[in-house]
């Protein structure tokens, strides 16, 4: 029982990220590699945070800005400075990297001591004895919530179908008026506060921020959109946002039953990545974009 | 009135591939027109489209609407005065979202883009209303994704949401070409009525030539990127099919073709 | 689309192996002679079958290695792997999600005794076991305290405790200032995002007073600025001191041939160091100090101890090694007494 909840509670934290790669990935179709130094970059501002004594909760929102910052500026470098998408999240990646450093001070900063959004004398008077084992649980899932709800309700606003049709067909959004590449930035901006909020409650729940967290972000929230909007397509009506929720559970849930099967973890790159490679392969036929200037 | 003054522009300037598209072009169009330009392929007609919507930047000279300089203003800042449809009847409209979205999109096109619902409500019976006019049943699939309507249901759609709020130009780039007879027809029916009841002021593209003929009140001709005729009212009612295809002959002869 | 998507993919594997060689725990690449000892003679086998849990953070020959010897002294306890031991090694291969993932299952299953090697790993460990009785042994620690896993008195902050792989300062210093009784400054390249580095280095600075040294550190930021960053120090220094920094050690051979035309003689950290041209190091061997490890997880599988009642452990002991071929080189005479203390000594400089 306690397995199925950790791949909950992890599957949960990497939906956050994964619903920013979702943005990027799916709405704005830019592959977006900021969000591996931006998952840290969330971390790592949590932990500088907390070790200040400040309030866990606050840290959410802080992050969220901190993230939404970095996602600005990837997109100024690609908007303003016409650097390749590719290449303008690598660029701010590498940066961050440094940046994360400086912010948390050093590479591995602990948080076991501090009270965080789950455990704190607040919540522990309140939850009941009996729920205790699912006090985390219920605290991911109702912020997961949240961030879902508020991101499905953006994406139903003006300004949301406008970053929509940034992804969809950007002559469009010229055609409207509008300067698709201040609605490309603004798509960036949203999916990597995400991608750092994830990061603070990944740094919350693990208790600890170390460097090395940031590694792979890309890959895993590319295989929980994919795997969850290519599962949910047979499904009616579901959305594609809650598609990459059960996408990035079922992924926590894979890597927790290879290990119990005995995989090693240094093969799970590769079974990933071919994994990855024929659900992409099978879904590839679906969807022709128009690509006008590109 | 639309003006284009002295345009020069080339293309890989400074460069054994230099080539020259424009030079010293000046070219004007009176509000209320309705001109069509034909011509052969790379005569210029539809990079003079693009210079005056702005997606290609000229080399030097200045493009005036109603004597304003408007030569400095990006390709989208023109869009709010400028309606364009493309050729490709996919680039008019958003194949990941529905006919509803896509006319609310295009009808909030000058307001601001904020948290506003996406949808208005209240205008979905003017959006059925506008859709019921092209006779294509698409008012009763508002929920369906573009993506999965013909190409030429979308560029019905297209010349809908790019005439649904006020503009004063609007640009057509081919826009019957990609589809088949038929439906070219209809597309060029309804824009003649758009055109006529919103008195837009528009500029044509097309290499149907009794399509150029039939519509608008004045006919261009372009090759080599310069004005080789240009007929007016009720010079250009007297045109004939034919006329304008001995004229296409001659240039081609001229070309060695 | 396609093209757009592989190219994406490639980098992102590029970036990964990329970050995960400059993030595993501040250890030193190279693998350490795995001289297994033939284990002393069988002892009886402990009560009850037991069940532990070994979350290593990467692959890496002295985590490797920490865990052989993990093994070895268990099994001098008479915990051994096959008849009353169950063990569930898991890699996470630097990756913390998944080391997250490992610790998180450990607890599931109910493991008697997690083990975590290297500071992320114990940490995920130590929270995965949090809520429940299970207690955590670490090692290869370099700094418990800084890790949150114990306070300043060495006792644990919660169920955990373990042996840190701190590098022996003292005895380095001592044996560098045997070595070169006229040296005046030691200096050091490190790079700055490594933790471990720059708490070390904190230390070189706490103690080279005692010995009569003045201390000249250069922080780099990737290998790439090795080469300036070593023509800079070298004007400055009389000799040069490693660390287990994983980026300088990559770029050690660069650092020996620059400091050899100077004449300037390197000490390393580590066995592997020395083998390649280092002159000398006190360093710790890892298989001890996972027999030590070893020998802490079966007083708390006893139930002799508790966890949280054992202090963490460094290993007591360093040995030296010395190239005496390297010695030869330089110009530098090595004292018979000396000599003699080494515990393993080179005549070669290993290509």
């Amino acid at each position: 029982m306690s397995i199925i909840i950790g791949v909950l509670e992890q599957g949960m934290i990497y939906a956050m990220m994964a619903l920013g790669i979702y943005i990027t990935y799916k709405i704005l179709d830019f592959p977006d590699l900021t969000v591996d130094g931006s998952f840290p970059l969330g971390a790592a501002v949590t932990a500088a945070l907390m070790v200040k004594g400040m309030n866990p909760y606050l840290t959410l929102p802080i992050s969220f800005a901190a993230g939404a910052a970095a996602g600005i500026l990837t997109g100024i470098i690609h908007v303003k400075f016409k650097v390749r998408d590719l290449l303008s999240g690598i660029i701010m990646m590498t940066a961050l990297y440094t940046i994360n450093l400086k912010i948390a001070g050093k590479a591995n900063v602990p948080l076991f001591s501090l009270e965080n959004i789950f455990d704190n004398k607040v919540l522990d008077s309140i939850v009941p004895e009996a729920a205790a084992p699912y006090q985390t649980l219920v605290m991911i899932l109702i912020i997961l919530l949240i961030v879902k709800l508020l991101l499905d309700g953006f994406l139903r606003t003006r300004s949301g179908f406008l970053l929509r049709a940034a992804g969809d067909n950007p002559v469009l959004v010229t055609s409207l008026a509008k300067d698709s590449g201040k609605v490309k930035i603004l798509g960036l901006a949203i999916a990597n506060g995400l991608v750092a909020l994830s990061g603070c409650v990944f740094a919350q729940w693990q208790r600890v921020f170390d460097i090395s967290v940031g590694t792979g972000t890309m890959v895993i929230g590319l295989a929980s959109v994919i795997i969850g909007v290519n599962l949910c397509r047979f499904l009616p009506r579901v959305k594609d946002t809650f598609a990459v929720l059960i996408g990035s559970v079922i992924y926590r849930a894979c890597v927790a039953a290879a290990l119990q099967l005995g995989l090693q973890a240094n093969d799970m790159k590769l079974i990933t990545a071919a994994l990855f490679f024929i659900i992409l392969c099978i879904s590839m036929d679906r969807k022709k974009k128009v690509k006008a200037h590109a | 009135m639309l003006e284009l003054r002295n345009i020069n522009k080339y293309y890989n300037p400074g460069t054994i591939n230099e080539m020259c598209l424009f030079d010293n072009f000046n070219f004007k169009v009176d509000t209320g027109d309705f001109v069509s330009v034909v011509g052969s392929n790379g005569s210029g007609k539809t990079s003079m489209l693009n210079i005056i919507c702005g997606s290609i930047d000229v080399d030097s000279g200045s493009i005036n609407i109603d004597g304003k300089d408007i030569t400095r203003e990006k390709e989208y800042q023109r869009h709010t005065y400028i309606g364009r449809v493309y050729q490709n009847p996919a680039m008019g409209t958003c194949p990941d979202m529905t006919i509803l979205e896509n006319m609310s999109l295009a009808d909030n096109k000058g307001k601001k883009y904020n948290l506003r619902a996406g949808v208005n409500k209240k205008r979905i019976d003017f959006y059925r209303s506008n859709l019921r006019q092209l006779n294509l049943g698409l008012e009763d699939k508002l929920h369906i994704k573009v993506g999965s309507l013909s190409g030429g249901q979308r560029q019905a759609m297209a010349l809908l949401m790019s005439t649904m709020t006020p503009i004063d130009f609007l640009i057509l780039d081919e826009h019957t070409a990609a589809l088949d007879p038929k439906t070219a027809e209809i597309i060029m029916e309804l824009t003649d009525k758009i055109v006529s009841e919103k008195k837009l002021t528009t500029i044509m593209v097309t290499h149907n030539l009794r399509y150029a003929v039939e519509y608008g009140n004045r006919l261009v001709m372009m090759h080599q990127g310069k004005v080789i005729l240009d007929r007016n009212g009720s010079q250009k009612d007297n045109m004939e099919v034919d006329e304008i295809l001995e004229r296409f002959n001659e240039i081609s002869i001229e070309c060695g073709n | 689309m396609k093209k757009k998507m592989v190219s994406m993919l490639l980098c992102t594997g590029m970036v990964l192996s990329m970050l995960a060689g400059c993030s595993q725990a501040a250890k030193l690449s190279t693998v350490m002679a795995a001289g297994k000892e033939t284990s002393s003679s069988t002892e009886e086998l402990a009560e009850g079958n037991y069940k532990i849990g070994i979350a290593q953070f990467a692959q890496h020959g002295s985590l490797d290695n920490c865990r052989e010897g993990f093994l070895q002294g268990l099994e001098e306890e008479g915990f051994v792997e096959g008849e009353n031991l169950e063990i569930d090694y898991q890699n996470s291969d630097a990756d913390m999600g998944t080391a997250g993932t490992i610790a998180q299952g450990f607890a599931a299953k109910g493991v008697d005794l997690m083990c975590g090697i290297a500071t992320p790993a114990a940490q995920a460990c130590y929270n995965a076991a949090l809520k429940t009785e299970i207690p955590t042994i670490y090692t290869a620690v370099t700094d418990p305290v800084a890790a949150e896993l114990a306070t300043e008195d060495q006792m644990p902050t919660g169920n955990a405790t373990g042996t840190s792989d701190k590098l022996p300062v003292e005895a380095q210093l001592k044996m560098i200032r045997e070595l070169l009784p006229e040296a005046k400054t030691i200096g050091i390249i490190y790079t700055t995002s490594e933790v471990n580095s720059e708490s070390t280095i904190k230390e070189y600075e706490a103690l080279v007073g005692e010995y009569g040294f003045a201390l000249e550190t250069v922080g780099i930021a990737t290998i790439a600025d090795v080469p300036s960053a070593a023509d800079t120090i070298l004007e400055k220094v009389d000799c040069l001191n490693n660390l287990t920094d994983n980026t300088v050690v990559s770029a050690l051979p660069t650092i020996l041939d620059k400091a050899n035309k100077k004449g300037i003689p390197v000490f390393g950290s580590e066995v592997e160091q020395v083998k390649i041209g280092c002159l000398a190091s006190e360093g710790i061997d890892y298989i001890a100090l996972g027999k030590q490890t070893g020998k802490m997880a079966a007083q708390v599988l006893k139930g002799e101890m508790k966890a949280e009642e054992m202090p963490f452990e460094s290993i007591t002991e360093s040995n030296l090694y010395l190239n005496t071929k390297v010695a030869e080189n330089l110009g530098i005479s090595v004292s018979d007494e000396v000599k003699d203390r080494a515990a393993e000594t080179f005549t070669e400089i290993e290509e």
